[in-house]
């Protein structure tokens, strides 16, 4: 993450209170969002959340129904996209078929009436920091996915504009070259230090790259924070369950006793855990989800509150193992050393860590 | 039990026989005919042979021939660029949404259903002197005077008109479907990349159509090369030679004077330029196509 300390915190896109509707269904709720200069911002949601949406508001190529979204202090609502000094990047990369990648680039600055050495200069410059030098005289169709995203993005780059506008970029590109954008992406916003937003349905993409992370379900904002905010600290169940890779444990419970710092919760009928949070809404008897991740969970250690079962799956990847579990229906999940010996059928016991452990009410709401 | 191969080539069996019948035979045989001087209503019907390709011969200095071939391509240049820009822009405006919509393809698309000696005869009934309303109400309310039958400038644009009327639809169909498949991403694109509907239009909309283009001044250059049907119902190729496109042409020589032979020597001269004609701009649009990959 960038140390934004020495950086100005002039808000750069304003969102206020923005709705949208496509006939009956709204699409996105009353959102307000503040997205500062110079970040990288990740909207991150499941499919359908509203957050391309969100992005394609802010790019002028959908009508605000509601509310007022400001780039710079300036609001544009009615502005079309060329007015905004945005950049976009598609999913699909929407090249021009008919042209080649140094025409894709340079079609921007035509446009602008931008003199011949000027746009030679530019294009040039973004070719060389994306490495695509020797496919400026190709035509799209001749090149593979990863580097007609290059382009892409070289097309972006070459306007400077002053917000770029990533809609999924990376979910057409296979595994690893979609690691290898991601860290380029990443260097690219280091160097150009534009305000950059970044819709995506992969989480891993929103934790690896975004200063802020902006969580959206059912068209509203489920959390802001940083990555390790949201982490560590989700508001409630939609954010602990999507941030995380695999997802958080989800486990019913009954709350046993409940205090101004502590929870006591039944585990699994077979112990007890006191979790250091708190919820003044909560009493005595209510049902609760104790959420806990695979990485936090032990196995066969000492710790605040434990669970036996057996294991049903083995998953060795080398750098860790995953556990499966036997638990009401749902598998458990547990993340444990690479080099584990344990086996399918062997029974084991799982620690639970008072202090890594999140408390989500009825509603969803996390106790804090 | 028949093989897949066999039973393949016995299904295709009835469509091949009849093409070799109704194609390939009656085209040999005019080749054949080409090469005599034939009248089957002369005192001696027979094929008379006077010297090798002497029908062709004739051919190269028979100036109303080649005058008519001249008039087929002006034809062809005039009602190809008319019916392009008039199907783009309704294929254009077909695209948005505007009341009753529906109603107005419908309509726009009923002159395709017409077969084209109707077409001849609708044209006639409005348009000939005396009988059509055309003609007096331009008189009456503009002082203009249409009479095809006298002035060769006004017969051949009243083809012209009437060739547009029938197959600017067909255009407008084949671009509206091409429009409608077009990716929409680079039109999002172009808009962030500050481009205003015209450029959009004349960068994106109009290369990425070139395939279609294609395919459209193809069909629509190989018909209107071989027009004789309306035109013979409405002028008859006249007045004087104003409107004897090659294919009138060819049967007023085959059906009137009784050239046998050299009508049909006529028709494969003129498929040969058509299919020079076609080959060159299939050349160039290949080779544009290439460069475009």
């Amino acid at each position: 993450m960038k140390d934004r300390s020495k950086e100005d915190e002039v808000a750069d896109i304003k969102i206020d209170n923005i709705n949208k509707f496509y006939g009956d269904v709204q699409v996105i709720e009353d959102v307000s969002l503040e997205i500062k200069s110079q970040s990288f911002t990740v909207l991150v949601g499941p499919s359908g959340c509203g957050k391309s949406t969100m992005l394609r508001m802010i790019a002028g190529l959908e009508d605000i129904n509601s509310g007022t979204i400001s780039i710079d202090g300036t609001v544009v609502n009615d502005l079309p996209p060329k007015e905004r000094n945005i950049a976009m990047v598609f999913q699909s990369y929407a090249l021009y078929p008919h042209m080649t990648v140094f025409d894709n680039m340079a079609f921007g600055l035509k446009l602008e009436k931008r003199s011949k050495e000027e746009i030679d200069e530019r294009v040039q410059e973004a070719a060389k920091i994306l490495q695509i030098e020797e496919y400026l005289s190709r035509k799209p169709k001749q090149l593979s996915g990863g580097q007609r995203q290059r382009v892409a993005i070289g097309r972006a780059i070459t306007r400077k504009p002053q917000v770029f506008l990533f809609d999924e970029p990376l979910s057409n590109l296979d595994a690893a070259l979609r690691v290898q954008m991601r860290v380029e992406l990443a260097k690219l916003h280091d160097r150009l230090n534009a305000t950059m937003i970044y819709v995506t349905h992969d989480q891993t993409e929103a934790m690896t790259m975004a200063d802020d992370i902006v969580v959206l379900n059912n068209g509203v904002i489920s959390q802001k924070g940083s990555p390790l905010e949201l982490y560590n600290d989700p508001d409630n169940l939609f954010v602990g369950g999507f941030i995380g890779s695999p997802k958080m444990n989800f486990i019913s419970s009954k709350i046993l006793s409940a205090s101004n710092s502590n929870t006591e919760l039944d585990l699994l009928g077979s112990s007890k855990i006191n979790v250091p949070k708190s919820l003044s809404s909560a009493t005595e008897g209510d049902s609760v989800m104790l959420g806990i991740r695979p990485e936090h969970l032990t196995v066969n250690e000492d710790s605040d509150g434990s669970w036996e079962s057996k294991v049903f799956v083995v998953e060795k990847l080398g750098s860790g193992t995953f556990l499966y579990l036997e638990k009401e229906g749902e598998p458990l999940v547990v993340q444990t050393e690479g080099d584990s010996n344990i086996k399918v059928g062997d029974t084991v016991k799982v620690g639970f860590s008072s202090s890594r452990c999140h408390i989500f009410n009825s509603s969803g709401q996390a106790f804090k | 039990m028949l093989s897949k191969n066999k039973t393949g080539w016995l299904l295709l069996s009835p469509t091949i026989l009849i093409l070799v019948l109704a194609g390939l035979v009656p085209f040999f045989y005019v080749l054949y005919v080409g090469f005599f001087q034939w009248n089957p209503l002369a005192v001696d019907p027979s094929l008379q042979f006077d010297g090798f390709a002497s029908n062709y011969r004739r051919l190269i200095f028979d100036e109303i021939f080649l005058e008519s071939i001249w008039r087929s391509i002006k034809f062809s240049v005039v009602t190809l660029s008319i019916e392009l820009t008039l199907g783009f822009l309704l294929a254009l405006s077909l695209l948005s949404s505007f009341p009753l919509k529906s109603f107005f393809r419908s309509v726009h698309t009923l002159p395709l259903v017409i077969a084209p000696i109707v077409v001849g005869s609708i044209f006639k009934l409005f348009t000939v002197q005396g009988l059509g309303p055309l003609p007096h109400i331009l008189k009456d309310y503009f002082g203009y005077t249409l009479n095809y039958g006298l002035n060769a400038e006004q017969a051949f644009w009243m083809i012209v008109i009437m060739d547009v009327w029938h197959w600017t639809p067909f255009v407008t169909l084949t671009l509206l479907a091409g429009l409608s498949a077009l990716p929409q991403d680079p039109y999002e694109s172009a808009k962030i990349d500050g481009a205003n509907n015209f450029q959009i239009f004349t960068y994106i909309t109009i290369p990425m159509m070139v395939p279609v283009l294609i395919v459209v001044i193809f069909i629509r250059l190989m018909d209107s090369l071989k027009i004789v049907d309306e035109v013979w119902m409405l002028t008859g190729g006249g007045p004087g030679y104003a409107t004897r496109f090659t294919g009138i042409h060819i049967w007023k020589e085959v059906f009137e004077k009784r050239y046998y032979g050299l009508g049909s020597a006529m028709s494969i001269l003129y498929l040969y330029i058509t299919i020079v004609i076609c080959w060159v701009l299939y050349s160039v649009m290949v080779a544009r196509g290439k460069n475009e990959d």
